[in-house]
């Protein structure tokens, strides 16, 4: 049997309170499954840019240790995010970079999966594909398919309450979520 | 006579003692004479990216002081490590900033890329991504020679951190000598 309560954490790429990424985020728990229970990730919004120095004389910000200290509970984790020149968005790639020089470098053997929103027709691909490899290099596992691009965004949110309308999509998001938790349980070792 | 270049050197690792600014600092004594380097104002303290920080208060001003140093420059050299496989969050976070200008600073700019890494690979990952990043702002990236400064430890001096390695301070040579005619073909300067 499955596994009858996961603790999913999400993190959004994108900063800014309108981001139609961050609706997504928001959209998620109530398309997940039974029994995955969806919250957000402390904020990675005021992380210093990582610098060696800073970690080798004050040590690594509260903040950095309170994102790592809840990827490290978590099940698995969920990474919602924009595409910023045709790659991952600063922001995100500094929280990785800063939680990657921890001693428990918390995304190891964690459970990944990937979601996009973009305005454009190829949905955030360029960002997903960089973020598996960093994934790749910090041990996680990606879960593969099903893949979520949400390409043309603007028209899949609804413009005033940012609820994400688009039932193809709602559907998408409902397969992958359903496919994330058997992923976990089995890369938890408990099939 | 030829006319000098003006090439904005950035380094994309902040710490004191990082290898990339340290070979950063040995290219002044390896270009060509006309060829005249001048580092690139910090990228450290920039905010991390927020569309709300750029349409509320706009674009902070030492985001505007890159931006001119690189819109004045003729070519751009950037050297880095790579983290994680890939562009580190502070280089990446200011090529965020400035894409969201009007004026994109880095558009049809020349740019050579170097980077030193302790291992085998010499930061190879991160360059084939900050060249798929520079490609989205359109800049124009010279091809050839390749720079990668792997298992940089020992290609330093240990204690001034200058660059020892005399096949490293080659391949840096042919890279910048390649750059100069390449910034000329770019810029339409002799």
């Amino acid at each position: 049997m499955a596994d009858a309560s996961l603790s999913v954490l999400t993190i959004c790429g994108s900063l800014r309170k309108g981001s139609y990424n961050a609706m997504l985020q928001r959209a998620l728990p109530a398309l997940a499954p039974s029994g995955m229970t969806l919250k957000p990730a402390p904020s990675f919004a005021d992380f210093p840019i990582y610098n060696a120095d800073i970690q080798n004389t004050t040590g690594f910000p509260a903040a950095v240790n309170a994102l790592a200290d809840a990827i490290r509970a978590a099940d698995g984790v969920i990474i919602i995010t924009p595409e910023y020149n045709f790659s991952i968005p600063g922001g995100l790639k500094n929280a990785i970079d800063w939680v990657s020089r921890l001693q428990h470098q918390p995304f190891a053997g964690k459970p990944i999966a990937l979601q996009s929103a973009s305005p454009g027709p190829v949905g955030g691909a360029r960002v997903q594909y960089d973020v598996r490899r960093a994934m790749v290099f910090l041990d996680a596992f990606t879960l593969n398919k099903p893949e979520i691009f949400v390409g043309n965004c603007v028209s899949k949110f609804d413009e005033k309450t940012g609820e994400l309308k688009d039932e193809t999509t709602r559907n998408l998001i409902k397969q992958q979520l359903a496919a994330f938790a058997p992923f976990i349980s089995r890369v938890a070792g408990k099939g | 006579m030829a006319d000098n270049l003006q090439i904005a050197v950035i380094c994309g690792s902040f710490r004191r003692s990082s290898y990339n600014a340290a070979l950063a600092r040995a290219l002044p004594g390896l270009a060509p004479p006309a060829l005249k380097l001048t580092p690139a104002p910090a990228i450290e303290k920039f905010p991390l990216y927020n569309a709300d920080i750029q349409n509320s208060t706009g674009f902070p001003a030492d985001v505007m002081t890159f931006a001119n140093a690189v819109r004045a420059a003729d070519g751009v050299i950037i050297v880095s490590p790579e983290y994680n496989w890939t562009i580190p969050a502070g280089l990446k976070n200011a090529i965020d900033w400035t894409s969201r200008m009007k004026d994109d600073p880095f558009k049809a700019k020349p740019v050579a890329i170097q980077s030193c890494a302790g291992g085998l690979l010499g930061g190879a990952r991160m360059q084939y991504h900050l060249r798929q990043c520079l490609t989205s702002v359109e800049s124009v990236i010279l091809i050839r020679p390749e720079v990668f400064v792997n298992f940089s430890a020992k290609k330093f001096d240990e204690k001034t951190l200058e660059l020892t390695d005399q096949g490293a301070k080659d391949m840096v040579k042919l890279q910048l000598e390649a750059f100069e005619k390449f910034v000329r073909q770019h810029t339409g300067k002799n």
